[in-house]
C-alpha cells in the first residue's frame, strides 16, 4: 500500500452559523498531485487555512508523515503553502522576495540565493527578477506567488486557487509549474472551482461541497459514477420551479436529473432515444428554452450530479 | 531572535525605499526646525550677566557708585554715552551726585532687553540692589563727615551690608530655547509620526495582503511576528532620530547633553511609539485614516508634549495637561539633561512614565493584533 503523507479526519469548522468544513476527511499519497475541486464557498480556503495553522477552533485532526501535525511547530517548514492572495511585498523585486521568505527558514544564505535563482527560472521569471513586482502582470504574480511557496523545497505543497484571475496562457503556465514538481517527487494539493484545471493536471481528483468530499478518485472512475450516459443541458428563460414540474410529468426511462436552476438544467440520459420525446414534451408546454447542448460524460456532469449545482453560478 | 531581526529588518528597508522617505524624514523636519529654532531662540548667550551703567553724573558719587557693582559674576562695562545695544542698563542720570548731598529722593532707571536671560537677570538686579544698600548704609555712617576725607580713604564700612536674594525654590530662571530645544521637539514629534504612519499603514498592509498570515506558515511564532513588527518600527524610530541628531549636529551644533542618557530617552520613547503604531495599523482598516489619526495623534502629543514651544512657557493648567502626552516626559527628559545638565538621579522616573506608556501602548497592541481581518 502506498504511504500517505497526509492523512485528514473528520475536519469540522463553523463560523457561528456558517458551516465552512463537515467531517472533511481526505488522504495524500507520498508524490501524489491531487486536486481538490470546489465550488465557491466550499470550504477550500478554510481547508488550506487550517493545515497552515494560521485557523484554529476547529474539530478533528491531521497527522503530517505520521505526526499531528499541530503538535510540532518544526513540521511547518516541510510544508509550502500558496495562499489564494497574492501575499507578498510589492515594493520588492522578484529576488528579494525569495530571499525575505526564504529568511524564514533556516537555510544558509548561500543556498538560499542558489534556490531562488533556480525558482526564478522555473516560472519563468528570471528575466525580471530586478523589478519592483508591482510592475508584474497578474500572471507573473501568480507565479511568483507558488514560487514563493516553494523557496525552502518542501515535501508537501498546497496552493489554493493558484489560477484564479488569469489569462488562459498564464493559467497553462501554472499548471506546468505543478506537474513539474509533482514530477519532482512533492506531494501537492491544490484547490479550483475549474473542472478543466483538474482534470488536465491531477492523476487524482476529489469534488468538495459544503464543507465535505462528495467523490474521488481518478478522472476515469469519477466519470463512471455518472455512467455511460448524455448529459443534456438546458438553457432559457425559465425557473428552476417551473422546470422542475415540467419535467416530472416526462416518463425519461432511466433519465436522471443532474441539476436545476433558474434558466438552466441539466439531465442525464442511459437511452439517447428518449431526448427528441423530452425537448418535445418541454416544447408542448411553452417552457421559453433558448438553447440546447448535448455532451458526453465528463467531470462537468460528474460534479453536477453529485453537487445538484454548476461550478459558474 | 533571528527570525524577529528578519522581519524587523525588512520594514525598515522598505521604509527606507520609499520614494518620499528623505522628503518625510529630514527635509520636512529640516523645516520645521527652521521655524521653531527661530522662532524660540531666547536668550542671548549670557552666561555670566553682563551690566551697562550709564554713568551721566556730574560729582563723584556716580564712578563711586559704579564702583560697587564690581563682582565676580557681572560683566560690568561703565560707558558714559549710551550704546546701540545691550542686554540691560543701570542709567545713573546726570544729578546722581547732586541730589546725594542734597539729600533729595532719586530714581535710577534699569533698562533689559526683552531677550536677555533671566537667571543673568536676576544675578545684576541682585547686584544692583546690594550697591544701592551698601551706598545707602555708608551714607548714613559717614553722612556728617567731610566728602573729600571720605573718597581719600577707603570707606572702613565697605561691607557694612550683604544682600543675599534668593529665588523661590520652583522659579524657572531659565527656558530652554533656540536649535537645543527645537531639534529635541521636532526629533520628538516625527519619531511619533513617521513611525505612526509608516508602521501603521505597513501593519495594515500586510494583514490585507495576508503577508502576516504568510509569515505565519514557515515555522515562525505569533510573538516573532508580533516581535519583528516591533522590533521594526523601533528602528524607524531610531532611523529617523539618528537622521535629525546627526543633521542637528552638523548644521546646527547642537548639543545634547549627557548624549548616553539622550539616546537612552530616545530608544525609550520609540518603543512606546513603536508599540503603539502596531495598535493603530490594528484597529484602523485603511491608508487615509492611519494617515488622519496618527498626524492628529502626533501634532497633538507635540503641542501639548512642549516640541514646538517650551512646556516652560505655557500656563500651568496646559502644562499639567501636558503629562497625559508622552512626548511631555520626552521633552522633559531633554531639557533637564541638555539645559540643566541633570542626570539619570533626576530623569530616571520620566524613562520609568515612558516605559509605562510603553507597556500600555504594547498591551493595546497585543490585544488588538492580528492576522487577518
Ligand atoms: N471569516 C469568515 N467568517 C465567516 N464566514 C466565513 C469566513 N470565511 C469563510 N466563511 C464561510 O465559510 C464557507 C467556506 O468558505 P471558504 O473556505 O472561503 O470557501 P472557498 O475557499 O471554497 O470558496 C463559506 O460559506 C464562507 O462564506
Ligand atoms: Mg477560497
Amino acid at each position: 500500500m502506498q504511504q500517505h503523507i497526509l492523512e485528514i479526519k473528520n475536519l469540522s469548522k463553523s463560523y457561528g452559523e456558517t458551516v465552512a468544513l463537515a467531517n472533511f476527511s481526505l488522504d495524500l499519497g507520498k508524490g501524489e498531485v491531487l486536486g481538490l475541486l470546489g465550488p465557491n464557498g466550499a470550504g477550500k480556503t478554510t481547508l488550506i487555512s487550517i493545515l497552515s495553522g494560521t485557523l484554529r477552533d476547529f474539530t478533528g485532526s491531521v497527522t503530517f508523515k505520521g505526526q499531528d501535525l499541530f503538535a510540532d511547530r518544526g513540521l511547518k517548514n516541510l510544508i509550502g503553502i500558496v495562499p489564494q492572495e497574492m501575499a507578498f511585498y510589492e515594493d520588492l523585486n522578484a529576488t528579494e522576495n525569495l530571499l525575505f521568505w526564504g529568511g524564514l527558514y533556516a537555510i544558509p544564505e548561500k543556498e538560499l540565493k542558489k534556490r531562488a535563482r533556480e525558482l526564478l527560472a522555473l516560472v519563468e521569471l528570471g528575466a525580471r527578477a530586478r523589478e519592483p513586482v508591482k510592475k508584474f502582470s497578474g500572471g507573473m504574480k501568480r507565479r511568483l506567488n507558488v514560487a514563493i511557496g516553494l523557496i525552502h523545497r518542501p515535501e508537501l505543497l498546497l496552493l489554493d486557487e493558484p489560477t484564479v484571475g488569469i489569462d488562459v496562457q498564464a493559467k497553462m503556465s501554472i499548471l506546468d509549474i505543478i506537474r513539474n514538481v509533482g514530477r519532482e517527487g512533492t506531494s501537492v494539493v491544490f484547490t479550483t472551482h475549474q473542472l478543466s484545471e483538474v482534470e488536465q493536471t491531477c492523476a487524482r481528483i476529489a469534488i468538495m461541497d459544503r464543507g465535505t468530499i462528495l467523490a474521488q478518485g481518478t478522472l476515469a472512475e469519477l466519470i463512471r459514477i455518472v455512467g455511460e450516459k448524455e448529459v443534456v443541458e438546458v438553457s432559457g428563460e425559465f425557473s428552476a420551479a417551473a422546470f422542475s414540474a415540467i419535467i416530472q410529468q416526462f416518463d425519461g426511462n432511466g433519465m436522471e436529473v443532474l441539476s436545476v436552476t433558474d434558466n438552466q438544467a441539466h439531465l442525464a440520459f442511459a437511452d439517447p432515444e428518449r431526448i427528441p420525446a423530452m425537448m418535445q414534451h418541454l416544447f408542448q408546454r411553452h417552457l421559453p428554452i433558448a438553447d440546447l447542448k448535448i455532451k458526453s460524460p465528463n467531470l462537468e456532469a460528474v460534479f453536477l450530479k453529485m453537487t445538484g449545482r454548476s461550478l459558474r453560478d | 531572535m533571528k527570525k524577529i531581526w528578519h522581519i524587523g529588518r525588512l520594514d525598515l528597508k522598505l521604509m527606507v525605499r520609499d520614494r518620499a522617505f528623505f522628503f518625510w524624514v529630514l527635509l520636512f523636519p529640516l523645516a520645521f526646525i527652521l521655524i521653531f529654532g527661530n522662532l524660540y531662540q531666547g536668550s542671548k548667550t549670557d552666561a555670566k550677566a553682563s551690566l551697562t551703567v550709564l554713568n551721566q553724573d556730574q560729582g563723584r558719587w556716580g564712578a563711586y557708585f559704579a564702583e560697587k557693582l564690581k563682582a565676580p559674576g557681572i560683566e560690568l562695562a561703565i560707558v558714559a554715552t549710551a550704546p546701540e545695544t545691550y542686554l540691560r542698563m543701570l542709567v545713573i542720570p546726570p544729578d546722581f551726585s547732586l541730589k546725594i548731598e542734597r539729600k533729595a529722593a532719586q530714581e535710577l532707571q534699569f533698562r533689559k532687553d526683552s531677550q536677555a536671560d533671566l537667571k543673568a537677570g536676576a544675578v545684576a538686579d541682585t547686584k544692583i540692589s546690594q550697591a544701592i544698600v551698601k551706598l545707602l548704609a555708608e551714607l548714613i555712617m559717614y553722612g556728617n563727615r567731610d566728602m573729600k576725607a571720605f573718597f581719600a580713604a577707603r570707606s572702613p564700612y565697605r561691607d557694612l551690608v550683604q544682600v543675599r536674594t534668593r529665588l523661590p525654590k520652583d522659579t524657572i530662571t531659565k527656558i530652554p530655547s533656540g536649535f537645543d530645544h527645537t531639534i529635541p521637539g521636532i526629533l520628538v514629534q516625527f519619531v511619533m509620526m513617521m513611525v505612526l504612519i509608516y508602521g501603521g499603514i505597513s501593519v495594515m498592509e500586510d494583514r490585507k495582503k495576508r503577508v502576516l498570515a504568510r509569515i505565519l506558515y514557515s515555522s515562525a511564532s505569533p510573538a516573532e511576528l508580533f516581535g519583528g513588527k516591533f522590533l521594526g518600527r523601533l528602528l524607524m524610530g531610531l532611523l529617523q532620530s539618528a537622521i535629525l541628531v546627526v543633521a542637528g549636529l552638523l548644521f546646527f551644533r547642537l548639543n545634547l547633553g549627557n548624549a548616553w542618557l539622550s539616546a537612552l530617552n530616545i530608544v525609550v520613547f520609540a518603543a512606546a511609539m513603536a508599540a503603539l503604531s502596531i495598535f493603530v495599523g490594528s484597529v484602523l482598516r485603511n491608508e487615509e485614516m492611519i494617515i488622519g489619526v496618527s498626524v492628529l495623534t502626533a501634532n497633538m502629543f507635540a503641542a501639548l508634549g512642549g516640541c514646538w514651544w517650551p512646556v516652560e512657557i505655557v500656563p500651568p493648567a496646559f502644562r499639567a495637561l501636558g503629562r497625559i502626552s508622552p512626548a511631555y516626559w520626552a521633552m522633559d527628559s531633554f531639557h533637564q539633561v541638555i539645559f540643566f545638565a541633570k542626570g539619570l538621579e533626576t530623569v530616571w522616573p520620566n524613562l520609568l512614565v515612558l516605559l509605562a506608556f510603553a507597556a500600555v501602548f504594547t498591551a493595546l497592541a497585543l490585544r488588538y493584533f492580528k492576522i487577518s481581518e
